[in-house]
């Protein structure tokens, strides 16, 4: 009998873990899986990233602004309201997205959508708040960003990858020169119903429609503000930091959406190993001298794609060997690679395309780059798409990301750090 | 709040009715000017009890103009004071610039204490 009831319940989990499809609920895109989890959570996601900002490190001041005072609630009646009901509120700024989140308990969805869209539509933006709360965040944020040297390299590859656009940083410079005017007249541009997407987990998608299309009702419907076609430059920069490891950051970008054949790239080049402690069984894991650490970097955006090698030693002779070892990887990549190669690399990049959309996190992003264009949210369509990935077309997408002009970049020391030529680029 | 910077005061109810107001604002005035903050270039709210935190946190508020202008008015009416006679008379504060510029502050600052207040001691009822 007990084992019937398990099969059973088995059953009936299977058939609530389908994936979640996009509903508009009053303009707004409303998309909810319920995996029968004991906590819920709701991200408001706004197309409001670095990307879209007006003035450089505007968008991390909104993002810093999040949760305090609206026209419902203050800063200090957000956070104790929900502690009482045990919820986590958290901001998370990206290139493209701004993630207003809150995880909690399973039932308290409509007060914490409230506390989520009363930020959208009514918050008071004041100058105290300002003055008092976020520009110390600010500050925070970038102090921890210029303190290490694999944010300053990504960062840094990003804007000589794609200048504008793609290539604005998350953070903003440790004394800005906008005011709180400047951050709400931000606000008002992009939160616009069009720019706004709720996804939720755990939580039933009728009901958290229904929720959606009154909290937002008051929302501008007017057009978010218009952004450029990513274009990938490339091109080679270094700068001086004292703190943290040396870095090199190697990487190609290509436009257009994401593809499985980068992420496959991705995975094939990442040379961390299935085991914890062991040693990657990748030719590039045995070129690595001691001490040295290469993490594969795959970064998509919706029109366009960073992948590479970010390369950390603690000092630049051991960075110089381990960028040697990874500019040969890549080569070898767009060389062709074997069948056996292949396979391993495609099962890699679907696990983790896959585990990714398990967490919450990674299931916002998974998520947040479809939602707007519109296309399938399901997992399997997302999986699907590595199935298609043979030799061929994997070799002729390294060949021409390889092909195209590097984007290098060099933290730490630049004096000794190796060249984008020294490692043959 | 009966001694502090928001002390119990007649001004709302005047306020509220037009008849009273009539009758009680050419004393006011008459009261404000024999006071006479305004020679020395005072704003009323420069008068203001600053030495409790409430207020500092609420000076802390103003725009750096406001600060910056403030002090001035400090100093100057320092200035006349140890002079033993009131400002020049262009130098007087004139009726429509004497606006309460810190009591609006003053006031939220007393509304987050009270909300804080609230919730550190809330009783929370499951229903």
């Amino acid at each position: 009998m007990f084992a019937a009831r398990v099969s059973a319940a088995r059953n009936v989990q299977r058939v609530a873990r389908s994936f979640a499809t996009a509903v508009e609920s009053s303009g707004v895109k409303v998309a909810a899986v319920d995996n029968n989890g004991p906590t819920s959570s709701l991200t408001v996601l706004v197309k409001a990233g670095s990307r879209y900002e007006s003035q450089a490190g505007i968008a991390n001041a909104l993002k810093n602004y999040a949760f305090k005072s609206t026209a419902k609630r203050t800063a200090l009646g957000t956070v104790r309201e929900s502690e009482l009901y045990g919820g986590v509120l958290t901001s998370t700024l990206g290139r493209e997205h701004l993630a207003l989140t809150a995880e909690f308990l399973r039932g308290d969805e409509a007060f914490f959508l409230d506390v989520l869209s009363s930020f959208v539509t009514s918050a008071k933006f004041t100058r105290h708040e300002f003055q008092e709360y976020v520009a110390p965040l600010i500050e925070g944020d970038a102090a921890a960003a210029a303190s290490n040297p694999a944010i300053l390299a990504i960062e840094l590859a990003h804007l000589i990858a794609f200048r504008q656009g793609l290539g604005s940083s998350l953070y903003a410079s440790s004394h800005p020169h906008f005011g709180y005017k400047d951050v709400q007249e931000y606000a008002s541009s992009v939160f616009t119903k069009d720019n706004i997407a709720v996804i939720g987990t755990n939580v039933d998608q009728a009901k958290v429609a229904e929720l959606v299309n009154k909290a937002f009702a008051s929302a501008s419907s007017a057009a978010g503000p218009a952004t450029s076609a990513s274009t990938y430059f490339g091109g080679e920069n270094r700068i001086e930091s004292s703190s943290g490891l040396q870095t090199a950051f190697i990487g190609f970008g290509t436009t257009g959406a994401p593809s499985a054949e980068v992420a496959t790239l991705a995975a094939y080049l990442s040379p961390s190993p299935s085991v914890k402690w062991s040693k990657g069984t990748s030719a590039l894991a045995a070129a690595i001298p001691e001490g040295a650490s290469v993490q594969s970097v795959y970064l998509p955006y919706s029109d366009a794609s960073l992948v590479g090698l970010l390369v950390q030693a603690p000092t630049a002779a051991g960075v110089k060997q381990a960028g040697q070892a990874a500019v040969q990887a890549l080569k070898k990549a767009a060389s062709g690679v074997s069948q056996e190669e292949l396979t391993s690399a495609v099962a890699k990049a679907k696990f983790a395309a896959a585990s990714a959309v398990d967490a919450r996190a990674g299931l916002v992003a998974t998520i947040g780059s479809k939602i707007f264009s519109g296309s399938d949210l399901s997992v399997a369509s997302t999986l699907s798409t590595f199935d298609a990935v043979n030799a061929s077309a994997f070799s002729k997408a390294a060949s021409s990301l390889v092909s195209s002009k590097p984007t290098y970049v060099a933290v730490g020391e630049v004096g000794s750090l190796p060249y984008a030529d020294e490692l043959g680029l | 709040m009966a001694f502090g910077p928001l002390s119990i005061s007649l001004a709302p109810y005047v306020q509220s009715s037009k008849t009273l107001l009539k009758w009680v604002q050419p004393l006011a005035n008459w009261y404000a000017n024999a006071s006479r903050y305004r020679q020395y270039g005072f704003k009323y709210d420069d008068l203001l009890v600053e030495e409790n935190p409430t207020v500092q946190r609420a000076l802390s508020r103003l725009t750096p103009r406001e600060t910056y202008d403030r002090a001035y008015r400090l100093k100057r009416a320092s200035h006349a004071s140890v002079l033993h006679a009131p400002l020049a008379k262009d130098q007087w504060t004139k009726p429509e610039e004497d606006v309460r510029y810190l009591v609006p502050h003053v006031s939220n600052v007393v509304a987050e204490d009270a909300e804080r207040a609230k919730w550190d001691n809330v009783i929370v009822k499951k229903h």
